[in-house]
């Protein structure tokens, strides 16, 4: 049977027209992800990246609400200029409690991986609220309903770390119970800025080299 | 026999489609020009939240990918499986349904996206309970689509219909597989995946929905639409089928060309790489077809303004199949990633081909549908350059924006210091984003035009009924 | 009419398109003669004014600081640059000539070179902008000039080839795919280039 007569077959028949491309177009998936996903370093949190605080995850989840990462990538590629721009390249490591992973596409601002520690809390408020206050050249949204609604209304943070917990985050019943009592008074920025903050802190370059 | 209902083609529906269409391209590109305005001037969101940068563009994308898109593939998909298999649509009732269900999921979805319920996974921002939503429609729509060809009364199975059968097969298991996810709210659920493998999950199905869907989908468009404008048969059968396969294989390991130098092993970006190259050749093997096809039926260009939009296309479409291997590359990805020259490498896949054909598709369609020559020919000519002009005008703005980007990030000096500060550089871009917001008026410019001649064609008019023409013997299916 | 008509096209080509799309259609002048006698001195204007503005101003990209090239290497790119566009011109002549016999056009090699340059040259002429090497001038002028360029392809190839309107429009419109896969191609091996350490620096 040469190969136009057997392909005859399959385009006389839906049924086997449906199970050809199912199984042509799965191969390249099943190589690519199967051994990815089943490869223990990727899951492996380097010496001190944690989970996200109740406070740190409310953060994360506004960030990602308000659609950050449109603009702001959360990737140093381990590229001379890009380490002297923005700090030590980004580890797979770091990434392990990052649900989903929020590295981007597009650089319209700069590159926040490393953003923690650089500036002070109160530069972030001013920044978020009014960011021409601060960089004059900014193009970056204003985010004042941020200063004004309260963090413990922004999602249910228990069933939030519960959740999570499910997905093998290892959070404990007290810090899940004391969730609740740690967003009391905050607004949504300050849970913001506690994220910021967070951001690439869990990276010490001493540590990971001596492995 | 009588003309009831059952035994003509099932053409309202299609009709119905393309209104929504229409409609979504004119909301999702007026959503885009905004937003290119907000980066220029970033007040004009007014301290609204749902004007706000970051939750409008997942709806401008969304309203593209999923309202314009979809709508016209659902489309054109009826309407040629009917065509091609001599049959009326298995079960119209469920694509009424189709219709309307996908609709109402895209308009609520796209309003969730302005509340801020967003997973922030490209092109698949939308949060669990729509993309439930989205896969029961889906399937739906396969159970139409593969239930017409099931019950055809021609043997063969037409090419067309391969391509839009892999459009809903690959892109119903893409949907799944990467957006599975524990929810915790109704708003609010977390990936399965995390870090550098959900990283790797996403890619497979963004690549692959811009592959099956934004590629795929509309191929299924080519190789119906273009013999049908020409008059003649597909160029090369032999081709079509080796393309096809061929196709369907290597798209889908692509997909890690976009997290070049990122913290995901080696081997699966070197992957990602050299397949994204070799999928050049079944992209080209189409496009030579398409052309080869057209190029022997140049008399139809006369009477026929819609087969200018489908040549164009096919010169974008050769662009654009290119210009992705190309940036898959790794030492012109160090450069192009992260900027503005990704943005214009989508659009002139999105604008130059994706739109363009899908116009020249509507300027066929809706005429014949209605029984009434198309409203203006001549606006029809006029939107043929306004488009042309926008999309030249668009990548060539941000191929100046990205590289200027690209290079200026990565530039220092002789000590090894950095020679820009990132802001110097961002408040260099202003100009080509203006360049951008012109070309995107333009573009949209063309599409309301569009809009109302073809309004002013279908208006007052119910579809033509048409029956199936008999099959010939030969080709008949044995009952 | 032939002994004039390198000077014509020289210079009625750019208030007169449509008329020396006529006059070459009457005439089948040597590929050699073309390329020497007008091509070559539209082929030199590009890389002659990148030249003087890149040596007395140096490119701006954008930002601050303009960027300053040594004059060896900026001989080197502005020869390269030369070269790229020779081969640009000829090979999409060549091209053009190739896909004559699809689109039943004519198929001397001199008319397609000749117009293959008519269609360039008001881009030649407005690289007059390179004096001034930024790269926001450059792209402000050379846009709106180059969209006037494929009109005239659009408008030359029926005329000048001698081809039915609606074939010349297909025609054009795979030169226009080959030209958009030229110029990628061009933009894509200098960035590879660049980050493989050829020309300024890059930290990668």
């Amino acid at each position: 049977m040469n190969g136009l007569s057997l392909h005859r077959k399959i385009e006389e028949n839906t049924g086997l027209l449906i199970f050809g491309i199912l199984v042509v177009s799965a191969i390249g998936g099943l190589v690519q992800l199967v051994p990815v996903l089943n490869q223990d370093s990727l899951e492996e949190p380097t010496s001190n990246t944690r989970p996200y605080s109740a406070v740190e995850l409310t953060g994360r989840d506004i960030y990602m609400r308000e659609g950050c990462s449109v603009c702001h990538s959360q990737q140093i590629r381990p590229l001379i200029a890009e380490v002297e721009r923005y700090g030590p390249y980004s580890r797979a490591g770091e990434f392990v409690y990052d649900r989903p992973f929020m590295w981007g596409s597009k650089r319209t601002g700069p590159d926040l991986h490393r953003i923690g520690g650089k500036y002070s809390d109160d530069w972030h408020r001013l920044h978020l609220l009014d960011p021409r206050a601060v960089v004059a050249e900014s193009i970056m949204p204003a985010y004042p309903w941020l200063g004004e609604r309260e963090a413990s209304e922004a999602g249910n943070i228990t069933a939030k770390m519960r959740g999570l917990r499910r997905l093998g985050h290892p959070y404990t019943d007290e810090e899940i119970a004391a969730a609740e009592a740690d967003l009391e008074g905050l607004k949504e920025i300050d849970t913001l800025i506690a994220y910021l903050q967070l951001l690439g802190t869990n990276f010490n370059e001493e540590e990971e080299t001596n492995e | 026999m009588t003309m009831t209902e059952n035994t003509i083609y099932q053409d309202r529906v299609t009709l119905r489609l393309i209104q929504f269409a229409v409609v979504w391209a004119v909301v999702a590109m007026t959503a885009g020009v905004y937003l290119a305005a907000e980066l220029i001037w970033p007040t004009i969101d007014f301290g609204q939240f749902w004007l706000s940068f970051g939750r409008l563009r997942p709806l401008h994308t969304n309203g593209i990918v999923f309202g314009f898109g979809v709508s016209a593939l659902m489309a054109t998909a009826f309407y040629s499986v009917q065509r091609t298999s001599h049959v009326t649509l298995f079960s119209p009732r469920l694509a009424w349904f189709c219709c309307y269900a996908w609709q109402l999921t895209v308009l609520l979805g796209g309003l969730s996206l302005l509340a801020g319920w967003n997973t922030t996974k490209e092109y698949a921002e939308l949060e669990w309970p729509f993309d439930i939503a989205i896969a029961v429609v889906w399937i739906c729509f396969a159970v139409v689509f593969f239930g017409t060809i099931a019950t055809r009364k021609i043997r063969p199975i037409y090419i067309s219909n391969w391509f839009y059968g892999a459009l809903i097969i690959v892109i119903a298991m893409l949907h799944i597989v990467n957006n599975l996810a524990l929810p915790v709210s109704l708003n609010k659920s977390y990936s399965l995946y995390a870090g550098a493998q959900d990283a790797v999950v996403q890619w497979w199905y963004g690549h692959n929905a811009v592959g099956f869907l934004l590629t795929g989908g509309f191929l299924g468009m080519v190789y119906y639409f273009l013999p049908k404008h020409a008059g003649r048969p597909i160029w090369s059968y032999r081709l079509s089928v080796v393309a096809f396969w061929a196709f369907v294989y290597s798209y889908i390991w692509a997909g890690p060309h976009h997290l070049h130098y990122n913290s995901i092993p080696e081997w699966v970006q070197s992957l990602g790489m050299v397949m994204s190259i070799v999928l050049l050749a079944p992209s080209w093997a189409t496009l030579i077809n398409g052309v080869m096809t057209v190029s022997t039926a140049w008399e139809k260009l006369r009477t026929d303004p819609a087969l200018k939009f489908i040549v164009l296309s096919l010169a974008f479409y050769g662009l654009a199949t290119f210009e992705g291997p190309m940036m898959a590359i790794r030492s012109v990805n160090v450069v192009s990633h992260f900027t503005d020259w990704t943005i214009g490498h989508v659009h002139s896949g999105a604008l130059g081909w994706n739109a363009m054909i899908t116009y020249g598709t509507f300027y066929f369609m809706v005429p014949r549908l209605v029984g009434r020559e198309l409203y203006s020919t001549r606006l029809a000519n006029i939107h043929f350059w306004m488009a042309l002009a926008g999309t030249m005008l668009y990548i060539i703005a941000m191929w100046a924006a990205g590289v200027s980007q690209g290079l200026l990030w990565l530039s220092v000096d002789q000590l090894g210091e950095l020679s820009f500060d990132f802001k110097d550089i961002m408040s260099s871009m202003t100009p080509y984003y203006l360049l951008r917001l012109v070309a995107g008026l333009v573009f949209l410019g063309g599409t309301v035009l569009m809009a109302y001649n073809l309004f002013m064609t279908m208006k007052g008019r119910e579809p033509v009924a048409v029956t199936p023409p008999p099959v010939a013997p030969a080709f008949g299916v044995a009952s | 009419m032939s002994s004039n008509i390198y000077t014509n096209l020289l210079f009625k080509s750019l208030y007169n398109p449509v008329d020396s799309f006529r006059d070459l259609s009457q005439v089948d002048p040597a590929p050699l003669q073309i390329l020497l006698r007008y091509s070559i001195w539209l082929l030199l204007l590009p890389p002659f004014f990148a030249w003087i503005g890149a040596s007395n101003f140096g490119w701006r990209l954008g930002a601050e600081e303009p960027l300053r090239l040594p004059a060896d290497a900026l001989l080197v790119i502005s020869i390269g640059y030369l070269l790229v566009l020779l081969f640009g011109l000829v090979s999409t002549a060549f091209i053009s000539r190739w896909m004559a016999s699809t689109y039943g056009a004519n198929k001397s090699l001199g008319r397609h070179l000749a117009l293959v340059t008519m269609v360039g040259q008001p881009l030649a002429v407005a690289s007059i902008a390179h004096l001034f090497p930024d790269v926001l001038v450059n792209v402000l002028v050379l846009i709106p000039t180059m969209i006037w360029s494929m009109y005239l392809l659009y408008k030359g190839i029926p005329i000048a080839l001698e081809t039915p309107p609606e074939r010349g429009m297909l025609m054009a419109s795979s030169l226009v795919g080959w030209l958009l896969v030229a110029a990628v191609s061009l933009l894509g091996i200098s960035m590879a280039l660049w980050a493989l350490g050829v020309g300024p620096l890059l930290g990668v």
